[in-house]
C-alpha cells in the first residue's frame, strides 16, 4: 500500500533507525532530469508522520546545493542514544566528490550544512557503505576501481582495502558485510564481485559466473550469514539476482529470476532476513525470499521503472522507491485498503498536467508514465509470508486463580537454510503467590472461624496491636464473646462499676459521710416527736397555706404547681407522684425545664429515656459518655440503633480522629456494614494487608453477632459483598482458591458474589459431567437484535443449563439459583424453550442442594436463633431513676411487658437500688451499678444481649430467680488449690499498686477478673492433673519472683494442653505474668 | 512466587504466539505459526487435548475466550486476514462465523466486557479495527474504524465495564449507562482510545503518545473499584509504560515509564487484581512487576520457563530510571 509519494526525481536516504521520528532525506538525482530539464539541485529532509494519513509527506527542510547526487546515504555516525537528529548524510557526488552534511543544521535551517568534502574519487561516486560496527568508516566505489575506505574522524585522508583490481572498471555497489566489521565487497557492471579482507589489505575472493552477462546494479550481504550474498544484474539478457555463499563461490547457491527485465536496484531488509527487495525495468518491485526464491510480494505500482530502492531501517514495514517518472513513493509491505488515499493521487495527477509545458509551446507534454491502469483493485494484499518482526515470540497472560501462562520460543538462526528444529512447544502454567504475609493471615483467620477461637484471637491481636486504636477495636470485639458485654464495654471505655463504687463511697465517706450521719442522727431526734405526735394543718394565706388547701381539695395539680413556684422540688415530685403518672411526667419535664445544672441533660435522658436525644445532641468529644450511657441504659432492640447513631455523628461530624472512632461504636452495634463503610473511609488503600485488616475485624464481628443477636446475620450489605468479593478475589489471585470460596458470604444474590462463587467453584476443577447430555443448541439462544443478554449454554454443565449471569439491572435470581452439580437432570429439559433475552429468568424450582460445610459463613445453627429471639420478652427495660421513689412511667413499652405492673406499684427489689451519685461538678460520670455484675458466673449471662447493666429492674427478674440459687452451688476452691487464687490474686495487687499507667492497670483489672475462670475450674475441678501441676510450677516460680520462668511453663503448657481448656484463663496469666516482670514486683 | 504446576506439550509444530487460559483457568487455548489452535483441558494438571483446530491459512497471532455466560467461544486472528470464531457444538468445536473484512494480518482480538453483549475488537495490519457485534440468529454486525493506525494496528484492549467512580452511587436496579470504550495500539507508535458515541459511532476520544516506536500491546487494568483508569502499553522501543487518568471525564492521561528494555516489548498482561503487570520481552524474558507504595514501578520477579523467584523486598531497586 502507498503511503505517502514526493514529487521528485532524487536519490533517497532513510534517517538511520535510532531516530525519530523517521526522516527520508533526497538528493537531486544525477541521472535523470525532470520536465523541467532544471539542473538546480537540492538537498530536502523529509518527516514520514504515519498519522496524518494524507499522502503528502511533510518538508522539513530544503537546502539549495550546487550537487547533484549518484549515491546518497545517512549514518548514524555521532549519533546520540536519544535519538535527537544527528548523524551524517554523505552524498556521492558526480566529479568524484563525496560530500558529508550535516541533517541536523539542514532541518535547523543554518547555511553552513556542509561537515567536510573531498573529491579525491575520479568519475562519479555510484557507491557508499556505511559500517554497521564503526558507523565512521565509509566505504565509496567510483570508476577505474577506485575503492576508498573514509574515517569520518579524519576525512582528509582515505584508505584502500588493497590493490585496486584489474582491469579497471566502475564500481557500481559497494558493501560492508553485516557479521564481519572487516569484510567488504565491491561490484561492477562487468559482473564482478571482489570480497576485501581489510586486515589483510587484499581481496580475498572474485565472485564471476563467468557468463560475462552479469551486470551487477546490486550488492547485499546477508543480515545474518556472514559468507552469503547477492548479486544483482542490470542485463536484460539476465534478469537475475545470485545468491552467493563464499564457502562454494564457484556458482550461484540460488538465481531468482522473477524479474522480466534488468534488475536496477536491490534492498536486503535488516528486519527479516527473508525479505528482498528488488527493482527492475520490468516495472515491478518484488519482493522475494532469497533463501527459497519465492516472490512474496509484488509492489502493486503503477509507476514508471524505479532505479533506487530502501527499506526504513526503523520501521521495517516501510519501503521507499525512487522512480523514473520524478516520483519517491513511499509504501508498507503489509498491505491494507488505499481507499482514503487514492482520491488525493488523482488529484494531484490532474493538477500536475498544468505544469507540463515547460517550453511554453502552448502542447503539453504526454505523460510521461504509462496510462494509469483504472480498475485496479484497491485492495493491496500484504506479503505472502508474515515478517518476522510481527511473529511474537514470548509471551505471558495471567488468568484466574493467580495464574500464569507463558511460552517462549528460543530463537533459531536460519544458518545454513533450512534448519532442523528441534524446538519443544510448551506453554508453562505457572502460580504466581505474592502476597505471603497476606495468605498466612488468612489462614490463620479461618483456622480461628473453625476452631471458634475468637477470644483467643483476638487477644493475640490485641498484644501485637501498634496502635492506640487497633488495640480499642480488638478489645471492642472481643468483649463480644466474653460474658457481661455491655460492662465490659463499659471498662473500655473507661467506666469500671468497681472503681465507680469505690470512688463513690470514698467521696460519701470523706466529705458527707460523717455529716450525714450526725445529721441523720439529729433529724431522726428531731422529727421522733412530731411523727408521733399531731401535727398542724396550716391553711392559711401564705404558699404553705394554699398548698394545704389544694390538697385538701385533691388539686394535686395546683399543689404541684405551687410547690414548684416555690422552688420546692422536692415536695413538688413527691406530690405529682400521688397526682398520678400523667401529672408526674408534666412535672418531670417543668422540673427539668427549671433546672439548669450541667448534668440535666443526662439526669433528663436517664429519666425520660431519651437516649436519642442524648446521643443526636451531645458534645462529640463526648462520645464515650454518650455510648457508656448507651450501654447502660439502651434497651436491646433500640441499643444497635443508637450506638449506629452515634456512630454515625462521629464519622459525619467528627474529625478525622473522631470518625475513627465511629469504628468503635459500630462494633457495638453489631452493624457490620457500617463499620466496613467507616474503616474503608479511615484507611484508604486496597493493598491486600490492608484488606486483611479489615477482613479480620469483620469476620469476627460477624461471628459475634451471629452468637449474640437475634437480626438476621446472613443478609450482607453491597459494600460487604463489595469488600468480601475483593477479598476473595485476592485469595484466588494468589492462588488459594478454597479459601477465597470459604470467605465468599453464603446467602447473597448479589450478582459479583454469585459470579465469582460459580467462578471459584469451577476454577476448583470439578469434574465436568458427561458430555452427551442435553444440552441447548447455540442456534436457539437467540441474542434479541441489539440487546446483549445471555446465548448459549454452557455444554460443561449440560445438567445445568441455566446460567449464573443476567444483564445488570435485571432482578437477579434468587440465591437458590446457584447449581452445583447434583440437581435434578429433569431440570434442564424444562429449561430448553427458552424465550430470547430472558433465559435468566428461567429457574428451575429445585432447591438450592447442600453444599459442603466448608464455608464459614453458613448461618448458625437453626436451634439456636430461636433461643435467642426470644430474649427481648424476658428482657426488662433500665428503670428510670424515679423507681426509688415510685413506679416509673410513661413507657408505654416496659407497660406491655407482662411482668411490668402497670399500676403505680413500688417494687420490692428497688429498694436496694440505690440512688446514683453524680457527683456536681463531672459530666456523665457514669452511673452506679447496682448489682454487682462480677460476681455472675459465665453460665448464666452467656447470651450477650442480657439486660443493660444500669438497669436493675430488668435484670432483676432474671436475678431473682436464679442468683440464690447460683451462690449457694458455688464450690468452694479445694484447698490444696487456694494457694493458686492467694497468689495470683497477691500478684495482680502487688503489680496494681506499682503500675502507673491506667492502661495497664485497667489490663490487671481486666486479668484478675478474668482468672475468676480459673478459680471456677479450680472449683469444680476440671482441669488436668498437668495442667493443674503446671499452675502450681507457676505460682512457685511467682513466690521466688522469678517470672521469667514462670512465662517459660506457661508457654509449656499452652504448647501441651488442649487449647479449649486453657484459652479463658492461660493468656490473661500471661500478662500478668508478663507485666509482673516488666514492673518488677 | 512463581513455580510451574502444568507443563503442557502443545505439539504445535511451528512457534506458539499466544497461549490463553478461559474464564475459570481450566482450559488452554493455543495458536501457532502452524496455523492451527488448540484447546486443551489443563484442570488438575492434566492436558487433554480437546480440540485441533484448523482453518487459518496463516500463522494465527492470537486467541480470545468469550465470557462463559455465551457459552464456550474462542475467537482466533490471523496473518490470513481471517477472524474465525470458534464454538463448542456437543462437545466438539467447531467453525461458527468467519471475518474476512481485512486486508491484512489481523494481530489482535479482544472481547467486550460481557455486559455489553457479545462484541469482538479487532485490530488488523490494514490499520482498521473492526467491531463484529453478534445481533442473534447466528448474524454478527460489522463497524469498522478505517485508518485507525496508519500502516498497523497491533494490540486492542477493552476497558473494564465499570465506569470509573461509579462503583459506589452506582443505583441499584438500574442498568447502568456503560460507556464503550477500548484502547488501541499501532504501527504509528500511538496508543488511541476509543469510545463508542450515543448513535452508536465510534470516534478517537484521545491520541497517547509517548512510545518512540511500534506499539506491541495495550493492556486497560481490570477495575478494582477505584476510580482510577490505567493502561499499559509495551513498544518496539523497549519501553513500557503506564498510564493512569484520574479525572472523570477520562480525558487526562500521564504515562510513568516502568522500564526500558533493551529489546522489543510484546506484551503486558494484567493480573486479574490489576496489582502485577506480567511483561514479555523480545529477550525471551517474562518478568512481573509491582507498584511500590511510593508510586514506582518494580520488578519482582524474572520468570524462566515459567519459575522464579518473587523478591520480598518491594523497595529492592532493580529499576533503571530513565
Amino acid at each position: 500500500m502507498k503511503l505517502k509519494e514526493i514529487d521528485r526525481t532524487a536519490m533517497q536516504a532513510w534517517s538511520p533507525a535510532q531516530n525519530h521520528p523517521i526522516y527520508l532525506a533526497t538528493g537531486t538525482s544525477a541521472q535523470q532530469l525532470d520536465a523541467t530539464f532544471s539542473t538546480s539541485a537540492s538537498l530536502e529532509i523529509f518527516e514520514l508522520d504515519l498519522s496524518d494519513p494524507s499522502l503528502d509527506m511533510k518538508s522539513c527542510a530544503t537546502f539549495s546545493s550546487s550537487h547533484r547526487y549518484h549515491k546518497l546515504i545517512w549514518g548514524p555516525h555521532k549519533m546520540d542514544s536519544k535519538g535527537n537528529v544527528s548523524g551524517v548524510l554523505i552524498a556521492g557526488g558526480e566529479n568524484g566528490n563525496i560530500i558529508l552534511y550535516d541533517p541536523s543544521k539542514i532541518i535547523a535551517g543554518d547555511k553552513e550544512v556542509v561537515i567536510a568534502q573531498n573529491d579525491k574519487h575520479t568519475g562519479p561516486v555510484r557507491a557508499l557503505d556505511v559500517n554497521i560496527f564503526q558507523t565512521n568508516l565509509v566505504a565509496s566505489g567510483a570508476n577505474e576501481s577506485e575503492i576508498y575506505i573514509w574515517d569520518l574522524n579524519n576525512f582528509a585522508t582515505p584508505m584502500t582495502p588493497g590493490a585496486k583490481t584489474q582491469p579497471p572498471e566502475d564500481i557500481s555497489c559497494i558493501a560492508w558485510n553485516r557479521q564481519v566489521q572487516h569484510i567488504l565487497a565491491s561490484a561492477s557492471p562487468s559482473g564482478r564481485a571482489t570480497v576485501w579482507d581489510l586486515r589483510k589489505n587484499e581481496p580475498i575472493i572474485k565472485v564471476s559466473d563467468h557468463s560475462n552477462r552479469m551486470h551487477c546494479s546490486g550488492l547485499a550481504w546477508h543480515p545474518d550469514v556472514a559468507t552469503q550474498m547477492v548479486l544483482a544484474s542490470e542485463d536484460d539478457r539476465l534478469p537475475v539476482i545470485q545468491m552467493w555463499d563464499l564457502r562454494f563461490a564457484s556458482s550461484p547457491l540460488r538465481v531468482l529470476e522473477n524479474h522480466a527485465r534488468g534488475i536496477l536496484a536491490i534492498a536486503w531488509s535488516m528486519a527479516d532476513p527473508e525479505l528482498l527487495l528488488s527493482c527492475g525495468k520490468d516495472a515491478k518491485i518484488l519482493c522475494s525470499n532469497p533463501n527459497t526464491g519465492e516472490v512474496l510480494y509484488e509492489l502493486p505500482t503503477n509507476t514508471q521503472w524505479c532505479f533506487d530502492i530502501q527499506w526504513c531501517p526503523r520501521n521495517p514495514a516501510v519501503l521507499s522507491a525512487a522512480s523514473f517518472d520524478g516520483r519517491i513513493s513511499v509504501y508498507s509491505i503489509m498491505g491494507g485498503s488505499a481507499d482514503g488515499l487514492r482520491q488525493k493521487q488523482v488529484d494531484k495527477l490532474s493538477s500536475s498536467f498544468g505544469n507540463l509545458d515547460p517550453f511554453g509551446t502552448g502542447q503539453p507534454l504526454p505523460p510521461l508514465q504509462i496510462p494509469q491502469q483504472t480498475a485496479q483493485h484497491n485492495i493491496v494484499l500484504p506479503l505472502k509470508k508474515p515478517p518476522k518482526w510481527i511473529r511474537r515470540p514470548v509471551g505471558a497472560s495471567f488468568s484466574f486463580g493467580g495464574k500464569l501462562v507463558t511460552f517462549e520460543n528460543v530463537r533459531v538462526q536460519a544458518q545454513q537454510g533450512a534448519e532442523q528444529q528441534q524446538q519443544q512447544h510448551h506453554v508453562f502454567i505457572s502460580q504466581v503467590v505474592t502476597e505471603k504475609e497476606f495468605l498466612s493471615r488468612s489462614d490463620q483467620l479461618q483456622q480461628v472461624v473453625q476452631s471458634q477461637g475468637f477470644v483467643s484471637y483476638c487477644q493475640k491481636k490485641i498484644d501485637a496491636s501498634q496502635t492506640e486504636f487497633e488495640k480499642n477495636v480488638w478489645s471492642f470485639l472481643k468483649v463480644n464473646f466474653e460474658d457481661d458485654s455491655r460492662g465490659k464495654y463499659l471498662e473500655l471505655l473507661g467506666y469500671r462499676k468497681e472503681d465507680l463504687g469505690k470512688k463513690i463511697a470514698l467521696a460519701l465517706n470523706k466529705v458527707d459521710g460523717p455529716d450525714v450521719c450526725i445529721k441523720e442522727g439529729k433529724q431522726e431526734s428531731e422529727f421522733l416527736p412530731s411523727a408521733g405526735g399531731t401535727f398542724n394543718i396550716s391553711i392559711s394565706g401564705d404558699i404553705d397555706g394554699l398548698i394545704t388547701q389544694a390538697l385538701l381539695t385533691g388539686n394535686f395539680e395546683s399543689a404541684v404547681d405551687l410547690c414548684l413556684h416555690d422552688n420546692r422540688m422536692a415536695d413538688a415530685i413527691i406530690l405529682a407522684i400521688a397526682g398520678g403518672q400523667e401529672l408526674l411526667a408534666q412535672t418531670q419535664k417543668k422540673y427539668f425545664a427549671k433546672s439548669q445544672s450541667k448534668i440535666t441533660r443526662l439526669i433528663t435522658a436517664v429519666v425520660m429515656k431519651n437516649w436519642k436525644e442524648i446521643v443526636e445532641s451531645c458534645d462529640l468529644k463526648n462520645w464515650r459518655e454518650a455510648l457508656a450511657a448507651v450501654l447502660t441504659y439502651a434497651k436491646p432492640d433500640e441499643f444497635s440503633a443508637l450506638c449506629d447513631l452515634l456512630g454515625t455523628r462521629l464519622e459525619s461530624e467528627g474529625d478525622s480522629l473522631l470518625q475513627t472512632q465511629a469504628c468503635l461504636c459500630y462494633i457495638c452495634a453489631g452493624n457490620v456494614e457500617k463499620l466496613v463503610a467507616c474503616w474503608t473511609k479511615a484507611q484508604d488503600g486496597s493493598s491486600p494487608l490492608s484488606l486483611q485488616d479489615l477482613i479480620e475485624k469483620v469476620v469476627i464481628l460477624r461471628k459475634a453477632v451471629q452468637l449474640t443477636q437475634a437480626m438476621d446475620t446472613n443478609t450482607v450489605g453491597v459494600l460487604l459483598a463489595e469488600k468480601m468479593s475483593q477479598y476473595a478475589n485476592l485469595l484466588a489471585a494468589q492462588g488459594s482458591i478454597a479459601a477465597a470460596l470459604a470467605f465468599l458470604p453464603e446467602n447473597t444474590n448479589q450478582p459479583n458474589i454469585v459470579q465469582l462463587r460459580d467462578r471459584l467453584c469451577r476454577a476448583q476443577g470439578q469434574p465436568v459431567p458427561g458430555q452427551e447430555s442435553p444440552k441447548i443448541p447455540y442456534e436457539r439462544q437467540q441474542l434479541p437484535k441489539g440487546r446483549p443478554g445471555p446465548m448459549a449454554g454452557h455444554s460443561q454443565m449440560p445438567r445445568v443449563p441455566a446460567q449464573q449471569y443476567y444483564p445488570h439491572g435485571e432482578n437477579p435470581p434468587p440465591p437458590g439459583f446457584i447449581m452445583h452439580g447434583n440437581v435434578n437432570p429433569n431440570a434442564a429439559t424444562a429449561q430448553l424453550p427458552t424465550s430470547p433475552g430472558h433465559m435468566h429468568t428461567q429457574v428451575p424450582p429445585y432447591p438450592q442442594p447442600q453444599r459442603s460445610q466448608n464455608g464459614w459463613n453458613d448461618p448458625p445453627a437453626l436451634n439456636r436463633v430461636p433461643k435467642k429471639k426470644k430474649m427481648p420478652e424476658n428482657f426488662m427495660p433500665p428503670v428510670p431513676i424515679t423507681s426509688p421513689i415510685m413506679n416509673p412511667l410513661g413507657d408505654p413499652q416496659s407497660q406491655m411487658l407482662p411482668q411490668q405492673p402497670s399500676a403505680p406499684v413500688p417494687l420490692s427489689s428497688q429498694a436496694s437500688f440505690p440512688q446514683p451519685h453524680l457527683a456536681g461538678g463531672q459530666t456523665f460520670h457514669g452511673i452506679q451499678q447496682p448489682l454487682g455484675q462480677p460476681g455472675m458466673p459465665p453460665s448464666f449471662s452467656k447470651p450477650n444481649i442480657e439486660g443493660a447493666p444500669g438497669a436493675p429492674i430488668g435484670n432483676t427478674i432474671q436475678h431473682v430467680q436464679s442468683l440464690p440459687t447460683e451462690k449457694i452451688t458455688k464450690k468452694p476452691i479445694p484447698d490444696e488449690h487456694l494457694i493458686l487464687k492467694t497468689t495470683f490474686e497477691d500478684l495482680i495487687q502487688r503489680c496494681l499498686s506499682s503500675a502507673t499507667d491506667p492502661q495497664t492497670k485497667r489490663k490487671l483489672d481486666d486479668a484478675s477478673k478474668r482468672l475468676e475462670f480459673l478459680y471456677d475450674k479450680l472449683r469444680e475441678q476440671t482441669l488436668s492433673p498437668t495442667i493443674i501441676s503446671g499452675l502450681h510450677n507457676i505460682a512457685r516460680s511467682i513466690e521466688s519472683r522469678n517470672y521469667s520462668e514462670g512465662l517459660t511453663i506457661h508457654t509449656h503448657i499452652v504448647s501441651t494442653s488442649n487449647f479449649s481448656e486453657t484459652s479463658a484463663f492461660m493468656p490473661v496469666l500471661k500478662v500478668v505474668l508478663t507485666q509482673a516482670n516488666k514492673l518488677g514486683v | 512466587m512463581v513455580s510451574v504446576i502444568n507443563t503442557v506439550d502443545t505439539s504445535h509444530e511451528d512457534m506458539i504466539h499466544d497461549a490463553q487460559m478461559d474464564y475459570y483457568g481450566t482450559r488452554l487455548a493455543t495458536c501457532s505459526s502452524d496455523r492451527s489452535v488448540k484447546i486443551f483441558d489443563v484442570r488438575n494438571g492434566g492436558q487433554i487435548l480437546i480440540a485441533d483446530l484448523r482453518g487459518h491459512e496463516g500463522p494465527v497471532w492470537q486467541v480470545a475466550w468469550a465470557h462463559p455466560m455465551y457459552g464456550n467461544i474462542l475467537a482466533s486472528c490471523s496473518y490470513d486476514r481471517k477472524v474465525i470464531i470458534w464454538k463448542e457444538e456437543n462437545g466438539t468445536w467447531e467453525k461458527t462465523h468467519e471475518h474476512t473484512g481485512h486486508d491484512s494480518s489481523v494481530n489482535s482480538v479482544c472481547w467486550a466486557p460481557h455486559d455489553y453483549g457479545l462484541i469482538l475488537a479487532c485490530g488488523s495490519s490494514d490499520g482498521a479495527i473492526s467491531l463484529l457485534t453478534y445481533t442473534g440468529e447466528g448474524q454478527w454486525e460489522v463497524k469498522k474504524i478505517n485508518n485507525a493506525h496508519t500502516i498497523g494496528c497491533n494490540a486492542v484492549s477493552w476497558a473494564p465495564a465499570v465506569v470509573p467512580g461509579s462503583l459506589i452511587d452506582q443505583p441499584s436496579g438500574q442498568k447502568p449507562n456503560y460507556i464503550k470504550k477500548f484502547a488501541s495500539g499501532g504501527c504509528d507508535n500511538l496508543i488511541k482510545l476509543w469510545k463508542e458515541e450515543e448513535d452508536g459511532q465510534w470516534k478517537e476520544e484521545q491520541k497517547l503518545e509517548a512510545h518512540s516506536d511500534w506499539v506491541r500491546d495495550v493492556a486497560w487494568a481490570p477495575s478494582i473499584g477505584l476510580p482510577t483508569s490505567t493502561i499499559a502499553s509495551c513498544s518496539q522501543d523497549g519501553r513500557v509504560f503506564i498510564w493512569t487518568c484520574d479525572d472523570t471525564s477520562g480525558n487526562t492521561w500521564s504515562p510513568k515509564l516502568l522500564h526500558k528494555f533493551n529489546d522489543v516489548v510484546w506484551h503486558v498482561s494484567w493480573s486479574i487484581t490489576a496489582n502485577i503487570l506480567a511483561v514479555s520481552g523480545g529477550d525471551n524474558k517474562v518478568t512481573l512487576w509491582k507498584e511500590s507504595v511510593d508510586g514506582q514501578w518494580v520488578c519482582i520477579s524474572d520468570v524462566n520457563k515459567g519459575q522464579g523467584s518473587v523478591s520480598a523486598s518491594i523497595t529492592e531497586g532493580q529499576q533503571n530510571e530513565q
